[in-house]
């Protein structure tokens, strides 16, 4: 019988293929500083991946506009390279492996999402090649004495942190809380961070119940929080899962006196989805387009999310405002340096301090930056402020409304 | 016991939707032999589909259902009969290999279309609920329960008592009693798999109402349906109902009694040990 | 003749063993990878090529061998070669308490069952503690690529070598009874529960080792990652499309769509994914008998070869 002898000579073509086929190399860009990044462009967290990508994209642009980056004597253009990692934790691990050693990138910006933050981060550790992330919070990321790794996003564990604030001055005040949070590592570390808050604020944690990443179904807790009678619902979890969380407690005509939720509120997108049943949805943001956060580049926050806006038709929230810090913070670092040495430039981002449109960027010892919550809550068409660093802004709605009172 | 009524309702509603979701996939398994590794694409699309009726058309979604379904006829025929009736005799690999290509198709081309923006079919009443003593009703799923429940109903009468549906279920038997009826195979298996696709997409219309959508809730939605049909069993229409009912207040009492994280183990775990002890479902015949 | 193809199968090892000293860190990495789902593409090819069982359970295996190796660095703090230990024995053990079982199951059945499979082991080990939840796992980081390609390619020839060794004895032949015609196999003496249950645990093994190099490369796992479905139809795929129940199908098929795909995911990248379903779509029309069986029939039939395909195969 005659065996299959194209394979032989198959398996050697393709062995040869394999091997030229990865091998071909990108021009490399005289004069550019080329950072690099693989970001999630399709795939279930795309919608949230692109503001990496495009304020990544603004940020470079208005850099070059205002005539580069000034290093010692020469004045060097700033050059994006982006890849699509389908949302794909692997992929984005190869990707950047990719920018590092074939597309010869001199520094790198982050993915979203912890777990993409926490496993690339490795590649630039490897390298020694800084990467400055806005996209990954959980504090397991920067618990590992990594040196090449930043993080402008605020630690997850402090998420709730001003909302618990806010809700020991409520009246009536809350007394029974419940605690649900996805099982992913963010959210986990929200909740960790949560509850010693709550108990010393002397809040009774009613339920304290981990629920599935991409959970569609909320019945079962809706249920619970409406028998318990439960006062305050705090939910750390992902944006399918709140929307659904807040079309199903309609549905089952459950209101709590207030519900906040980790992630969602300060998104146009979210808004958008729930048209009015977002109304009175407690939520937090790291960053608010205020005029009073000044921005060498940008002028101030206002002008960044104005401009950001004009040029992709869609608001910008905090992760676009990190994104674009990111950026920034790397610019600076290399101007102090005074070079482009990764390593040179990696011990100027550990010293760097300065005002951003995203606000005050200082790393501490492991790599993260602190920057306070503030509370906002969906009243009506607006998107209003209620609590920060310096206590109280503007009055909340409070208790929320039954569903058919509204 | 309030708390325990009020999830027991919550869970026979589910099923009633997790019913529908599978009654597609169930009868092009049964009767084709094709397991459609895509179904949960195409209840993606039928969400889509029905989405794009109420905000441009603003066509109410449930009244929109049957124009929902006939588009998505119109896609599974085609798809059928350009693609699939290609490989109908090749080894059985071949069709979940190519489901899944699709399905990988229909996903990227949803995004496409649809950016990966999270949507929800909101008409005014999708959060009014009836107050029954300590139970609350969602309506909207309430409504998603009937429908489902008329259409598999309605399947079973369409396959026991119409010529066209005795054809097909000869087809699941044998492919040259089919053609005793006078109805081309070729034409039989598109009609066939359409009808599946049709279900699938008033599937789809029904979930857009009570949960939100997106290109990737197809992966998720195909594996339940999968977990539905088997439970249920694939001789009978009425199994799906079973099945669906079965795991939805499965998973809302374990969600309940042992934490929402284990859900997916209860079920799964279920659709497991159904297959080892009772491969032809609870209300199919013993093997 | 068959000098000629042991010379080209060993140039082609050859090359590829000699990658890690002159490749780039790019290819090296690539490398891993496309060797990686070689060795599951081959691991299936003894459950579903050789003995016709459509398993969906394979990424189960390679799960268990991720956090065999997981568990054993990140907890306990023991040696990697430990934790491959580890790992396979969870393996072979699954294989053995469920296997039984489930490989009473035919078919499309047998699909489905082990497809539930990995989804009741994500969602039981995001509930283990000593498994880090849903939360995962973080490996101590080893900057070696050329030892974790090595390695891969070690595991790589060591399967194939095994598949090879399935050719010629007495218990791959009762294997290709078993997908023949399982009754008829029963009915000459072949023990089928003992052999299927043997070679689903055969094909686990790899699946697990190459799970557990996986793990300590990428340095971090979670149950999404680890028991991932799509990757276990991407071994399907590879398989398939070189030519299932052929020693070297398999691999070949592993290693030009890596190629494809990385090559698409570098150059089109957000197209990509499209792409890589309209590949698969196309290829299993016009050639769903796989790599080998086009490689054969090819120089006779010429082009036609994919339209008969086609004739052959349609309604």
């Amino acid at each position: 019988m005659l065996k299959f002898s194209g394979l032989p000579a198959t398996l050697a073509a393709a062995a040869v293929a394999m091997t030229l086929g990865a091998m071909s190399s990108g021009p490399a860009l005289a004069k550019d500083i080329v950072l690099g990044a693989s970001v999630q462009l399709t795939g279930p967290v795309a919608n949230t991946g692109r503001y990496y990508r495009d304020a990544y994209q603004l940020a470079v642009d208005k850099i070059n506009e205002a005539g580069g980056v000034k290093i010692g004597d020469e004045t060097y253009k700033l050059a994006l390279k982006i890849y699509d990692n389908q949302s794909d934790v692997n992929l984005s691990v190869r990707q950047y492996t990719q920018l590092v050693s074939r597309d010869n990138v001199n520094f790198l910006l982050g993915p979203f999402a912890s777990n993409f933050a926490l496993a690339d981060s490795a590649v630039s550790e490897k390298y020694k090649i800084p990467m400055v992330q806005g996209g990954g919070a959980s504090d397991q990321i920067f618990a590992r004495n990594f040196k090449y790794i930043f993080g402008t996003l605020a630690p997850a564990s402090n998420y709730f942190g001003s909302t618990i604030e806010m809700m020991k001055e409520l009246d009536p005040p809350p007394k029974t809380v419940a605690l649900l949070y996805a099982d992913d590592a963010f959210d986990v570390s929200v909740a960790e961070g949560t509850r010693p808050k709550l108990k010393a604020a002397g809040f009774t944690i009613a339920m304290d119940e981990r629920y599935s990443t991409n959970a569609t179904d909320f019945n079962s807790l809706l249920s619970q929080i409406k028998s318990k009678n439960v006062d305050a619902v705090l939910v750390a979890g992902h944006e399918t899962e709140i929307l659904n969380f807040v079309r199903q407690a309609k549905s089952l005509a459950v209101a709590p006196k207030m519900y906040s939720f980790t992630v969602g509120v300060p998104s146009e997108d979210f808004r958008k989805a729930l048209g009015k049943d977002a109304d009175y949805a407690f939520g937090m943001t790291a960053w608010l387009p205020s005029a009073d956060l000044k921005d060498r580049w940008f002028g101030d926050a206002a002008q960044f999310a104005s401009a950001f806006k004009a040029k992709f038709g869609y608001d910008p929230d905090y992760h676009a405002a990190s994104g674009a810090a990111d950026v920034e913070a790397l610019v600076k670092a290399m101007e102090d340096a005074g070079t482009i040495d990764p390593a040179k430039v990696r011990d100027a981002l550990a010293k760097v301090d300065f005002e951003s449109l995203y606000g005050r960027i200082a790393f501490d010892n492991n790599g993260q930056i602190d920057l306070p919550q503030t509370v906002i809550q969906v009243q009506g068409d607006a998107l209003v402020p209620i609590y920060g660093v310096h206590g109280k802004v503007a009055p909340p709605k409070y208790p929320m409304p039954a569903w058919n009172a509204r | 016991m309030d708390l325990l009524g009020q999830v027991l309702i919550n869970g026979i509603l589910l099923g009633g939707l997790y019913a529908m979701m599978a009654l597609g996939l169930a009868l092009v398994w049964g009767v084709l032999n094709i397991v459609n590794l895509a179904h949960g694409a195409f209840i993606m699309l039928g969400a889509y589909v029905s989405l794009y009726l109420f905000t441009y058309a603003h066509i109410d979604p449930f009244l929109g259902l049957p124009i929902t379904a006939a588009v998505m006829f119109a896609i599974g025929y085609g798809v059928q009969r350009g693609i699939l009736n290609l490989i109908v005799r090749a080894p059985m690999f071949n069709t979940l290999l190519i489901t899944f290509g699709l399905e990988v198709v229909l996903t990227y081309l949803a995004q496409l279309a649809f950016s990966a923006d999270f949507r929800t079919i909101n008409p005014t009443y999708a959060g009014d609920s009836i107050v029954l003593g300590p139970v609350v009703l969602p309506l909207a799923r309430l409504m998603a329960f009937g429908v489902a429940i008329a259409l598999t109903v309605g399947m079973w009468l369409f396959l026991l008592h119409t010529r066209l549906g005795r054809a097909i279920r000869a087809t699941a038997q044998n492919l040259v009693a089919a053609r005793l009826y006078g109805v081309e195979p070729r034409h039989l298996y598109a009609v066939t798999f359409g009808i599946g696709i049709a279900l699938a997409g008033a599937a789809g219309g029904l979930y857009g109402t009570v949960s939100q959508i997106n290109p990737y809730i197809g992966a998720g939605l195909t594996a339940k349906s999968f977990a539905i049909s088997i439970i249920g069993g694939l001789d009978n229409p009425l199994g799906v109902i079973v099945g669906g009912l079965f795991l939805g207040i499965l998973e809302s009492l374990t969600a309940l009694y042992i934490g929402p994280t284990y859900a997916d183990v209860a079920s799964f775990g279920v659709l497991v040990l159904v297959l080892i002890v009772r491969p032809t479902g609870l209300l199919g015949k013993a093997a | 003749m068959k000098a000629l193809r042991i010379m080209l199968v060993l140039a082609a090892f050859a090359v590829l063993a000699a990658v890690p000293w002159f490749g780039s860190d790019v290819l090296i990495q690539f490398g891993i990878n496309a060797l990686l789902l070689a060795v599951l593409a081959q691991g299936w090819n003894i459950i579903g090529g050789y003995t016709g069982y459509a398993s969906f359970g394979n990424s189960v295996f390679y799960g268990l061998g991720s956090y065999g190796v997981g568990i054993a660095m990140a907890q306990w703090h023991l040696p990697f070669a430990v934790g491959l230990v580890f790992g396979v024995v969870l393996a072979v053990t699954f294989a053995v308490l469920l296997g039984i079982p489930v490989l009473r199951l035919r078919g499309h059945y047998f699909a489905i069952a082990t497809l539930a499979l990995a989804q009741v082991m994500t969602a039981i080990v995001s509930n283990v503690e000593l498994a880090g939840q849903n939360i995962g796992l973080v490996l101590p980081p080893l900057n070696n690529d050329r030892l974790f390609y090595e390695l891969s390619l070690g595991l790589l020839v060591l399967a194939t070598l095994t598949v090879f060794w399935l050719t010629r004895s007495r218990f791959g032949f009762g294997l290709i009874a078993i997908r023949e015609n399982e009754e008829g196999a029963e009915v000459m003496g072949v023990n089928t529960t003992l052999y299927k249950t043997m070679a689903f645990a055969l094909s686990g093994v790899f699946s697990a080792l190459a799970g557990g190099i996986h793990a300590y490369w990428v340095t971090f796992i979670d149950p999404e990652s680890a028991f991932d479905i799509s990757l276990n139809v991407k071994m399907i795929i590879m398989a398939v499309f070189g030519g299932p129940g052929t020693v070297l199908g398999p691999v070949v098929g592993a290693l030009s769509l890596s190629a494809i795909s990385e090559f698409l995911s570098s150059e089109i990248t957000s197209l990509a994914s499209l792409f890589f379903g309209i590949v698969v779509v196309v290829a299993v029309v016009i050639m769903p008998r796989g790599l080998a069986d086009m490689l054969r029939r090819f120089r006779k039939t010429g082009w036609r070869y994919f339209a008969e395909n086609i004739r052959t195969h349609r309604l």
